[in-house]
This record gives structure tokens, sequence and C-alpha cells, in this order.
């Protein structure tokens, strides 16, 4: 389905979410070039199938199934670009059969037919209901291919087109053209801030209202979502502060889906630099969204997670304030989920607030967050280790001494010892770092020869040693470095070789002028 | 260079001439190979030799020179270093890029190696940008159908792909394997499958299976490559291909590849070995999406091991699965693959059990390569070794089943205990392999310092140690069974901390006894295991067996220890000499009976290993042991130094005479500590050395510089006078070595020592010439190069000065030298610095020298320097307050050669030669608090009124409640 590589294209695209706003708090550098594969989530595939059955409603609502009938391509242009109305709407309807099949839907042979100008003018026709639904769906799913194919769509003229349909009499076409918005909106920032200045938001939001049908809803919701969605440029502040009251009334809605995507669209207004963040902590919906975060159904938890993820990757007031409304006793079930990208989100999302000031971090041992850590630091997936040794780096970074005697009282160092045999290398130099943190808070104690016996019953020196080899010179330089300073004795200050004189030892010296 | 015949013909003869054994001939032609690198055309006659000359040994030459020539020369550093330009032209580049792949892939072996070296340095460079169609270049080479080709290809993929193992992600690091998978994972895995075919098409034809499992070999590798960094999309959708087939790969067994060497793993165990390393690999890091093909690889890997032999070249293989399994085990989710009883059992009987064997290869290097099975028995570098895995492999098991595991094996240690007692002689090694599994059964942590530190509940130690291990121990025979005689020393050794201090002394009589076993590992492991148990803490800090409680066996333990150095192959045995060295540390004056034979003994060793010094552990152990003795005996009856001096002075002007320079540093060390012994003025044999010490050959040696000058100032301490006197001349020498120091930043504060003792020591009269000079240098110091390090060593000196020569002194010589000289060190460096003076000596010199300043000098009171006056008594105020440092108790008994500072590296400091901290004002001021009180109210008393104003003008509050605490702890007030 057309939809789907849609739908599947905006999974592949939060995958990356997080990490690039990690990159604020956590300063960490992560890639946009993904070597996985886009992860098809499940809540993907029900939402086509519903979508699917609700199109197949409208169909039957709009007409007979028995006036179904087979064209040829040609027959299709020519019956398009004549004046027939009835054959007009035959081809039109004939195009959007074969663009919704299950297999291979043929975009490209429509595209180049050069109908698309056509199938636009038909969405004008306010007289003929009947064709400008069937136009209307035939563009959706033309728009719902590559970027090319929406890009062919919004070529056509189709985005004003579409925007004055959304005032249409007829539900189902307003419903469509909502659609077809979303995806042209999710085509990337370009799109959506044309739509955005062509003032899509005012009539799209006029459809939301305490009648509006559920399924009509989760549309909108979908479409609104889209438009917050992207950086590069993020979308305008005026727009998404239109948006946002509707995406807090739509977060309180008891449909599971629409409160899925209107936490996608808070999560994309979060994932980005520190003003934005603000402008929803502003609105007080934190608390809602922490609620929401404990949430048992996966594709509400999700998005909450994320957008509360982002926001504590703000300053640390907005960190406060994402704790403040609760975050630090939801995440030790995140911690503990099932599902290892719950787990390295929640873990992603302890880390940046271990990143904070030792306040922050006091809080998050006081709310019992260390025993999960460790448990997860120990039997976690292996994504879900990589954040939670972020989360500890960050800790002993930040921590007081205490603090870090602390960590290291709640069992944190066997399971990050035997990280060290991980195979990443970025890993292995973080723990090396978090070590040597450890080591730093043990000399204030007068504690490091207690540390010393400690890594190395974890059988953690053997590790360290092992590092010295590595291929990666930072992380065989780091290791080198742990074991010179603290398993080697001390380094003696006297090893460098002295500037030599002349190699005659005669004592004299010129007097010069002295001003220090 | 042309591409003539000609240079071809002049490089040849070059290249031979490379070869020639005689550096006369072959260093000018290396020279000139070298300086013709720059010249165009360079590399391609290389390659035109390598691919075209008639003798074969050029065309490898040739192979080589050009490798070395792309490594030093490909990488353009030219942008960032100036004088290091692009020694390879553009066009060179160029051709060498479109002709090196073909030029590689029809090479002989040999030069192919070269070659595929070649192309990954300049990929490493070039690669992807600057050399797009090389992937399609190598791929294309798949469907060659020669495997020669083929396995060419993927030797060079493999090195230019083996960096994504070890390198951090970024994004540019991550494009490059993009474009490598799109280009390269399809054919790789076409490959792979037609690879299979062909070995099963050629099941019985041993030549061709070898070349095929060769490239089944790098296929293997470059897959973990290729997936390291994450998950790829096109693996992932072909997880089921690559799965299966290295899972029946893993299964697949054919005798056309088995091998008749017992040592080198065959193709066979290589392929199956990186096959674990793959499937380790998804199992760490891609466990979701691995899952469902887990518990297959689980069950391969066992029965693998099950099936596979003991022999050597099996032992990377075996120990890779193993970890493969421990890896799984400790898994929650996998729990229920091992969680049957009789999954249990069977991997405890089948896979642990037999691993744990000793194996013939175990007691060749046990009797003959003892070194290396100490090495790695005793000191745990035996990562990779079987016994180890499968140790490994029990904890792994014991996360989860501890008391199943447990239960098993009590169940195989009584029955392997029980086929040893039916007939010890045969059955030895059952008893063995008992042993080490109770040991690793037991044994949750460990340390080199104290052994076993957490054991496991279930495995009653001493009862295993009564009835099993001590037998052993106390038969009547040292020589009888010497594996099981070490495997119980070693039992002694590691429980340590779990068995009784009444076991411990029991066994020392029977340790002491198997230091005269004849077997190496036997005594070594008893000298050993004493010095490990001499180490033990008891309460309050002392150690746990007394020297009271070894006295019965002092005799005998000190005659075993050097009859152990007499034994075959323990002639330098550092564990017997580290062992002497805690004796002599323990049993403290109990040891002065023996020790005219004692040093005898000594210094024979030291003689003889002087000839060679070969073993610096050993080494410097026996210098610890001279230094002891000499300690505890002069210590007793300080007259006994003359005796050592007797006994050491002919070795050590051997030494110096013939510049043995590891030992040089040891024996500064020894005659500093004989030196210091003496009560009376300085012996007329050293003051004859006395010159030599300044002969700058000494000084440029780093390693020489801390016990030179050590030994200087005990030279100053015991014979200032005697120098002042009788070395006048010498004294210009003796600063030279201060200025040789005082110039370098490592070595400022050696300078100091040395100038603080001069100046402490030396008649006044003897240095007054020089004195104008010293301080000239340290302000030049100071103005050019100035570091913390020589601020604080600064400071203390021109304290120590102005105590021993007096403030005025100090303020005179500093305005000699620039007018208001002093006001402005006292405004720049002492105000401000002060604070960061360290030590509590250093700390009291500065305090007493600022008192005197503040007190003592009438210039302080009338001059513009007043104003200065109350700032200095602030600071010296703010340098009392300072937290004090903790003391370190004195625990140099403990002290390990690996925790004393700079082992290894040019000086080796010795801990039994050490030196008590020395403090020049210890007698004249006791609390610089109280004296500087009674200072203060000396000078109120001779100007009343002065005082308590500069205080109330400007002191602050703070310092003054402190000043006022000190006034009332004195019993004086200010007038």
């Amino acid at each position: 389905m057309p939809v789907v590589c849609k739908h599947s294209e905006r999974m592949k695209k939060f995958k990356n979410k997080g990490k690039d706003a990690a990159a604020l708090r956590r300063q960490r550098v992560e890639v946009n070039i993904e070597l996985r594969k886009a992860k098809k989530d499940e809540q993907i595939l029900k939402r086509r199938s519903i979508l699917l059955r609700l199109m197949d409603e409208s169909v039957s609502l709009g007409e007979d199934k028995s006036n179904e009938i087979e064209l040829s391509l040609e027959e299709i242009v020519e019956a398009v670009n004549g004046s027939n109305t009835k054959l007009q709407l035959q081809a039109t309807q004939a195009t959007r059969r074969m663009l919704s099949r299950q297999k291979d839907p043929p975009i490209n042979q429509i595209i180049e037919l050069g109908i698309i100008p056509r199938l636009v003018e038909f969405l004008t026709r306010a007289d003929n209901a009947s064709l400008q639904f069937e136009a209307a769906w035939a563009l959706t799913n033309i728009a719902s291919g590559t970027s090319n194919h929406t890009k062919a769509v919004v070529e056509g003229g189709a985005i004003a087109a579409f925007i004055s349909l959304l005032s249409s009499p007829h539900m189902h076409i307003s419903e469509q053209s909502v659609w077809a918005l979303g995806n042209i909106a999710g085509d990337g920032p370009l799109y959506r801030d044309a739509l955005i200045n062509c003032n899509v938001i005012p009539p799209l939001l006029a459809l939301v209202s305490p009648v509006t049908p559920v399924g009509f809803l989760r549309n909108i919701t979908w479409t609104l979502s889209n438009l917050c969605r992207n950086k590069n440029p993020y979308p305008p502040l005026d727009a998404v502060r239109k948006m946002l009251p509707v995406l807090i009334c739509l977060l309180e809605h008891e449909d599971k889906d629409i409160i899925s995507d209107s936490c996608w669209a808070v999560s994309y207004l979060t994932d980005g630099s520190n003003d934005r963040i603000q402008i929803v902590v502003d609105t007080g919906i934190l608390k809602r969204l922490v609620e929401l975060m404990a949430s048992p159904e996966l594709i509400v938890m999700t998005p909450a997670l994320r957008a509360i993820g982002n926001v504590v990757t703000g300053t640390d007031e907005q960190t406060q304030a994402a704790i403040d409304a609760g975050v630090l006793a939801v995440l030790p079930h995140l911690l503990r989920h099932a599902k290892p990208t719950i787990q390295k989100e929640a873990a992603w999302t302890l880390s940046n607030i271990a990143a904070g000031p030792c306040q922050q971090i006091q809080q998050l041992i006081t709310c019992g967050l260390l025993p999960p850590l460790v448990e997860l630091l120990d039997k976690g997936d292996f994504k879900a280790q990589k954040e939670a040794v972020w989360a500890v780096a960050n800790f002993t970074t930040g921590g007081t001494v205490e603090q870090v005697v602390e960590l290291v009282h709640s069992g944190v160092l066997k399971p990050l010892l035997n990280l060290l045999l991980a195979k990443d290398s970025k890993t292995i130099l973080v723990i090396l770092d978090t070590i040597s943190n450890i080591f730093l808070a043990a000399e204030k104690l007068g504690e490091t020869e207690r540390l010393c016996l400690l890594v190395e019953e974890l059988d953690g020196l053997e590790k360290i040693e092992a590092l010295q080899t590595h291929d990666n010179n930072m992380v065989y330089r780091a290791a080198l470095n742990i074991i010179e300073k603290y398993f080697s004795g001390e380094e003696n200050p006297d090893l460098q070789p002295g500037t030599s004189e002349d190699g005659l030892y005669d004592f004299s010296v010129e007097k010069q002028d002295f001003n220090f | 260079m042309e591409l003539s015949d000609a240079n071809l013909q002049t490089l040849t003869e070059y290249l031979k001439k490379t070869l020639d054994p005689d550096p006369a001939i072959r260093r000018p032609a290396e020279k000139f190979l070298e300086s013709v690198e720059g010249s165009q055309n360079y590399p391609l006659l290389l390659l035109t030799l390598l691919e075209k000359s008639q003798e074969n040994v050029i065309k490898v030459c040739a192979s080589v020179t050009f490798k070395n020539y792309i490594k030093r020369n490909w990488r353009i550093v030219g942008i960032l270093v100036e004088d290091e330009p692009n020694k390879i032209c553009e066009s060179d580049r160029i051709a060498i890029k479109a002709n090196i792949v073909p030029l590689m892939l029809s090479s002989p072996e040999q030069i192919q190696k070269q070659l595929s070296d070649a192309i990954s340095i300049i990929g490493r460079e070039d690669f992807p940008q600057k050399w797009p169609d090389l992937l399609t270049e190598m791929v294309n080479r798949f469907q060659s159908g020669d495997f020669h080709v083929i396995n060419g290809v993927l030797r060079t993929a493999h090195s230019l792909f083996k960096r994504y193992r070890h390198e951090f992600k970024s994004n540019e690091l991550w494009t490059e394997i993009k474009l490598v998978l799109d280009a390269f994972a399809l054919p790789l895995t076409n490959l792979f499958k037609a690879t299979i075919e062909l070995c099963s098409t050629h099941a019985n034809d041993a030549s061709a299976l070898k070349v095929l499992f060769s490239s089944l070999i790098l296929i293997a590798k470059l897959f973990y490559s290729l997936n390291f960094q994450d998950l790829p999309e096109f693996f992932e959708d072909n997880m089921e291909t690559w799965m299966t087939n290295f899972h029946s790969l893993l299964t697949l067994d054919n005798k056309l590849l088995q091998t008749d060497d017992e040592e080198e793993a065959g193709l066979l165990e290589l392929l199956k070995s990186q096959i674990c390393d793959n499937a380790a690999l998804y199992a760490q890091k891609y466990d979701e999406e691995f899952q469902p093909y887990l518990p297959r690889f689980v069950t391969a890997i066992w029965n693998l091991l099950v099936t596979t032999g003991q022999e050597v070249k099996y032992d990377l293989l075996v120990s890779n699965a193993i970890q493969f399994l421990a890896s799984v085990c400790e898994r929650p989710h996998y729990k229920h693959l091992f969680e049957d009883q009789n999954t249990l059992t069977s991997i405890c009987e089948k896979v642990i059990v037999p691993n744990m064997e000793f194996r013939a290869a175990d007691e060749e290097a046990f009797e003959d390569n003892s070194e290396e099975y100490i090495r790695r028995d005793l000191e745990g570098s035996d990562i990779d070794t079987r016994r180890r895995a499968a140790c490994d492999l029990v904890r792994g098991l014991c996360k989860f089943f501890e008391g199943p595991v447990t239960g098993i094996f009590s169940g195989y240690v009584n029955s392997m205990l029980q086929e040893y007692a039916k007939n010890p002689s045969v059955n030895w090694k059952h008893k063995d392999a008992a042993i080490y599994l109770v040991t690793s059964l037991a044994s949750k942590a460990q340390t080199q310092k104290h052994g076993i530190t957490q054991a496991n509940e279930l495995v009653n130690l001493t009862e295993f140690f009564v009835n099993h291990i001590q037998p052993d121990l106390k038969s009547a025979s040292v020589n009888e069974f010497p594996v099981l005689k070490a495997d119980g020393i070693k039992y002694i050794m590691i429980f340590r901390n779990q068995v009784s201090k009444e076991q411990l002394l029991v066994s020392i009589p029977l340790l002491i006894n198997h230091l005269q076993a004849e077997s190496i590992v036997v005594h070594t492991y008893a000298a050993h295991a004493l010095e490990r148990l001499f180490t033990m803490r008891g309460t309050n800090n002392t150690t746990l067996i007394t020297a009271a409680e070894m006295a019965p066996f002092v005799e005998v333990l000190l005659t075993n220890l050097f009859k152990a150095l007499t034994l075959p192959g323990s002639s330098e045995n550092e564990y017997i000499m580290k062992a002497i060295m805690r004796s002599f540390s323990l049993l403290q004056e109990s040891i002065i009976p023996y020790i005219p034979s004692v040093i005898t003994q000594l210094t024979q060793k030291l003689l003889a290993v002087s000839k060679n010094p070969s073993k610096p552990h050993f080494n410097h152990y026996m210098f610890e042991s001279i230094c002891l003795s000499i300690r505890i005996t002069c210590k007793a009856n300080p007259d006994a130094v003359g005796s050592f001096e007797e006994a050491l002075f002919m070795v050590f002007t051997e030494i110096l005479q013939n510049d043995v320079q590891e030992f040089i540093p040891y024996v500064f060390q020894v005659m500093s500590l004989l030196l210091e012994m003496h009560k009376n003025e300085i012996p007329s044999s050293y003051m004859a050395l006395f010159p030599h010490l300044l002969q700058p050959v000494l000084w440029e040696r780093t390693g020489n510089i801390p016990p030179l000058v050590r030994l200087l100032q005990a030279y100053l301490e015991r014979g200032a006078n005697t120098i002042a006197s009788a070395a006048a001349d010498k004294i210009p020498g003796l600063l030279g070595v201060f200025q040789k120091l005082i110039a370098s930043k490592a070595n400022d504060h050696q300078g100091f020592y040395l100038l603080n003792s001069i100046i402490e020591h030396m008649p006044p009269e003897s240095v007054d010439q020089y004195r104008k000079q010293i301080f000239i240098l340290l302000f030049q110091r100071l103005q050019n190069s100035k570091t913390t390090k020589f601020i604080k060593s600064f400071l203390v000196f021109i304290n120590l000065y102005c105590i021993k020569y007096g403030a005025l002194a100090l303020q005179e010589i500093f305005d000699s030298i620039q007018p208001k000289m002093f006001g402005m060190v006292l405004e720049k460096i002492i105000i401000p610095e002060i604070q960061k003076v360290s030590g509590q000596v250093e700390k009291k010199i500065c305090a007493v020298g600022i008192t005197k300043i503040l007190t003592e000098c009438p210039p302080m009171m009338d001059t513009e320097y007043t104003k200065l006056w109350t700032p200095l008594l602030q600071a010296l105020i703010g340098l009392f307050e300072l937290p004090e440092d903790d003391t370190i108790p004195d625990e140099e008994h403990f002290i390990d050669i690996e925790d004393t500072p700079g082992y290894q590296t040019a000086f080796s400091q010795l801990a039994f030669a050490g030196k008590k901290e020395h403090d020049p004002v210890g007698q004249m001021v006791n609390n610089p608090r109280i004296h500087l009180a009674q200072s203060l109210h000396k000078l109120s008393t001779a100007c009343p009124g002065r005082v308590p104003s500069m205080l109330s003008t400007s002191l602050n509050a703070e310092a003054l409640q402190y000043l006022q605490g000190y006034l009332q702890a004195a019993s004086v007030t200010l007038l």
C-alpha cells in the first residue's frame, strides 16, 4: 500500500529522533546515516488496515460496486482529458483503484500519463462530489509515494485545491483532503512550510470539534503531527503556537490512536533547541505526557516517552520541569520494559537527567533509579546497555563524591566492567572514562587502593589490560592511562631527561634584569 | 626517471644490493633508493619489476620495496607539514590505482600479499572518494570463478574493511560502510552460497577444498567486519541464508580437511572459530533479531565441543566456543536452554571436565618451560586457554545454577579423587583435575594481592584442604607427583584468606620443605606462597604471621631459600629472591646471626649477575635484601657498617668501573644507606670517590639523578666540613651539578634538594663567594620558565636560607642583586604563592622563615617594604590554616615492587634503602604558630604600639581571630 510507504518513511525518521536531540545535553555525536532496517512498528500496520476499511466504507457509500470497470491506460488518458463527465468519473475511479491495489501500485505510470493537472482540476468540481472525491483519493495515493511522486502532485497545483476542499460540505471529501495534505506535509520541511504558507492550519483546526467522528479526527491528528514534524528548518513558531492548544486538547481524547499521534506531534515539537522545548513546557502539558508514558498502550507510551526524553535534553530548568511532572517515578518500569526499544529510550532519557546538576542526580537516587539502571546494565538488550553506560558516565561526571559512592554501592561496577567486552569501541571508551571518574572520586576519599582491588576482583583489571592492545587508538590510550595511573604505581616525575647545558658543569651565570 | 629498460636494469642492481648481508654494500643501495623515491615513474618501475623481472627474488624484493614506499609516502602530509612534500605525483597515483588490483590478482601469493597490503594502505587514504571504481573492480572478479583471484580480492577487502571493527561510529565511516554494503553485500552473499555449493561438489578433492575453505574463512571474516557497527538491513533480510549456512558449516566435517599437525589449527578449525565469533557478535549486539537462531547455535556449538579432541590445534576453537556458551548462559532469557538437570550434567561432564584435564602439552610446559607455565598459571595470562574458558563457563553457569552445578561437580570431584586413590601413580591427573575443578568452582573473586576474596559457600575449602591438600604436602618425598605438589601449594596460596591461621601455620614448614623440590614450578610456588603468606595482614596493621611464630623456622627457611637459588633453572628466580626480601623484612633481628653467611651469598650473587643483568625483578629484590640486611644489622650494632662496606665495596667498585648501568642507581642507594649509618666524620674511602660523583657523564643519565642527589646529600650531611677543608676546589663542580639540575624542569626539585643540603651543612664561608650567583640563577629560572613545582621548591629554599643566615641577610643579598628586589619577591612570589607549598616539613620551614622576615628584618618595619608586612602576615596565617595533608602510615613492609614509583624506568627506587624525612628546623622550633606569637611579642616589645596598629589597620578579621588564638596559646600579648 502506498500509504504504508509514507508511514514507514515516517518511522524511519523517528528512529533518528532522540539521537539528534541528545547532542544538546549529552553532546553526543551521532550519525545521520542508518545501516539498520527501518522497523515497521505494529502500530503502523494496524492503522493501515483501519484506514483501508474506512476507505472501503466511504467507497461503498458513494457508489455501487458493480460499476467498477477496468480501463486501459490509454482509455484513462482519453477519458480524463475528454469532456464526458461520466467517462471522467469512470476513468478517475479506475485510476484510484489501480493506485489502491495491494501490490506495486503503478504510481510512475500514472504520473507519466500526465493526467495529474486534470485530476487537480477535478478537485475544484464542486458540482460533482463523486469526481472530486475520486480525484482526491487518487492524488492522495500518488502523494503517498516517494518524494518525486509527492512532487508531481504538488507541482500539479494540488495544494491550494486540497486546502479549499477542507471546507467542503461533504465530510468524506474534506477527510480525504486532510489525508492528502498529511501526505504532502510528511514529505519534508519544504512542502510542510508551503502548506503552512498557504494557510492550511486555520481550516484544518476548524474541523476539530466535539462532534467530529473519531475516524476523521484520527486523520486530522495525523496530518497535524506531520505539520509539526521535521527540522532544517523547524516549522514556523507561529504555526506551532496555533496548533499546540488543539494538540493539547487532543492529548486528552479517549481514543488511543489520537493520543498517540498527538504525542508524536509533541515529540516532534520538543525535538529541537531549548526555546522550542520551552514552548511545550510552558503549556503545562508535561504532567499529562508523563501520565501517558505509563500507559499500557505501546503506541501511546512510545511517543510520550520520546517527548519527555526530548524535554530532558533541554536546560536544567526544563529537565527539572519533567522531574517535577514525575518522570522519575515512571522510568523504573520503562527501564524494565520487555521491549528493547522502550528500555533503550528510557535509558537515554535517564542518561540526560544524569547529565544534570548534582541536585537532579540526587533526585534520581532518591527515586530509586539506581537499581533498575544497574539491572539494565547487567541484563538489558545491548542497545539499552549502551544508553545505560552513558547514564552512568554522565552520573560520574556530574555527581558528587558521595553520589558516586552511592552508585558504586548499588553494584554498578560489575556489569559496567563486564561491558568492556562489548563489541563497540565507543561504549568501551565511555566505560573507561567512567572508570576514571570513579577513580577520581576514590582518590578524594583515599580509597584508591580499595577500588583497585574491587576492579581486579570483578575481573575488570584483566579486561582493561587486554584493552591495551585494542586497535582503536583512543581506547588503548584510555586503558593504558588507567593501568599506568592506578595499577602500576605512580609515575616517577623524573622520567624526562634534563635540558643539558654543554655537558660541562661550570657554575656561572649572567645577571639580567628581573621582573616577576 | 623514464620507464626505460636502462632504468629497470639500474633499479634491479640496487634492489639486489639491498639484500646484501654486508652493510657497506647494503646501506648505500638503500640510501640511493630512498633518494630517488620522489622521482616520477619510480613506483611504476617497481611495479614493472615485480611483474616482469626474470628473477623471483627481485620480484619479491620489488614488491616489498613498493609496499614500504606506499606506506611511507602515499599519505599526503604536505598540507600540514610544509617540508614534507608530496612525493608521489598525481599521474603516478592514477597509474598505480589503475593497475594494482589486476596486478595483485595475477601475482603469486607471496607478492599478492604485499600488493594487497599496499592496496589497503592506499584504500585507507583514497577509498571511497578518490578510488570510486575499486569496489566494482573487485566485485567483478567474483564472477571469474578463479579462486586464486577471488581469495586475493577477499583478502584485500578484509584488510580494507577490518577497521570497521574498532573505529568509532561517525557519519563518514557509516557513509563508507553503506557504500560498501550496497556494492558488496549481495555479491558476497552470492559468492558465499556458490562457494558452499562448490564445497559439496568438490567434497572429494582435497586441494580444491583447501582453496574453497580459505575463501569461506575470509568471507566469514568479512561478515564480521561488515556486521560490526550495526546490523545492516541487507544482512537482516538475508540472515536466514547466512545463519543457516554458518550453522551447517559448524557441524560439517570432512576427513580431507583434517590435518595431521597437532599444534597448528587447520582450515576447518579456523572457519568454525570465526563462525563462533560471528554468532557471538550477533548474540551480543543483535539479540532481538538473532533470537530465533540462537538455540540452534548453542546446540551446534555444544556438540562441536563434545566431539572436538584434546589436541592443541583445537584450542582456539574450543576456547572461543566455550566462551560463546559462557556468555549466553548468563542471559536471563536463555536460562531455560541450560536449566534442565540433564543438560547441566552433560555440559559439566562433556564440556567442562574434559577441558580442565591436564594435557600432555601442559605436562611438557610444566617440565620444560616452567617460566611460561608459571606465568600462565599464576599470573593469569591464560585468557585464551581451554582451562580458563572452562573456568569462565563454570562461573557463568553458577550465576543461575550455583547449587546444581556445585552438586554435579562434587560428584565428579569425589569420583576423580577415588580414581586417584586407587592408583596414584597412574591416576594423578585425576586429582589435578579435581583440585582445579574445586578451585574454579570455589573462587568467585580473586586478586593478586589477597588471593581469593569471595568464595562459593557451598564448597568446604578447609575440609578439602585437610583431607586432600595437606596429605600430599606432608608426604615424605618432595619430588613425587610434582604437579600435585604445585597444585597443593597453589591452593594454599590462593585460598590463604579462606583457610584459618592455624592451618597456615601448619603449612609453613611444609612450604619451607618444598623449597627443596627439584621441580622449578614446585619450589617457585613454595617461595611465592611463603612470600604471599608473609604479606598477609593481621589485626592492627601488623603481619598476620609474626616473627615470633616464625622463630623455630628461621634457620631452615633461610637455608632453603638460598639453597633454592642453587637449584638448576632457578639461579635468578625472582620469586625466591622476593621471598628472601620478605622473610628478612618479617624476621627482622632474628636474621642477625645468619647475616655473615647471608651477605656473603648475596654478594656472590651480585657479582655473578652483574656480569649480565637480565632479570630486573630479581635484581631489584636482591638489592632490597641487601638494604634490609644492612638496616637490620646496623640498627642493633651501628659498628657493623664497616663489615658491610668491606663485603660490598669491592663488588660496587667493579660495577662502577664496568659501568653496569642497570645497577649503578642501586649502588648509589646502598652507599647512601651505608654512609648515613656512620655516626662520625665521613670515612676517607668515601672521600676518595667524591670527585668521581661529580662527573658529568653520570648526571647525563636520568636514572642516576635521584640516587646520586641522595648520595651527595649524605656526603654533605656527614662530611660538609671535610669537603670544605679537603675538597674546596670541588665546590664549583658541586654547584655545577646544582645548576645542571635547576636548568631542567623535570629535575629542578632534585637541584633544590642538593642546594638545601649545601646551605644547611656547608660552613657559610666556604660558599660565601657563590651565594649571589646562586640567587641570580634561581631568579633567572623564575623569570624565564617558572613552574609550580619550581616555585614551591624556591619558596622552601629561600625560607631555609632565611633561617640559616637571617632575614636581614636575605633582604640584603636580594637587594644587592637589583634594587627593591626583596620587595618584588615578597609581593609577586611569596605572598601570592606561599599557599601552594605542601608537605609538613616544607610548610614548617616556610612558616619559620616568614616569621623571621616579619620580626627580625628591620627594613620591614621602616622602609617602603612596610606596606607588605600585614599582607605577608596574612599569607602566613593562611599557610597555617590550610587543611593538613594526612600523613601516610609507615607501611613500608607491605610495599610491593609494583607499587614503588618508577620501577622499570631508569630509576629504580629501593623501598628498604628509604631515607627518613629530615626536618632542618625540628630542633629549633616545635610549634610554628606559638613561635610566631612569641616572635611578634618580642618585636612588639622592641617597638611598642607599632605591631597592634599594623594589625588593626589591614589584617582581615578571620586572620586576626586566628592570630589571637596563637597569642593566647603562647600566653603572650602584643604591646
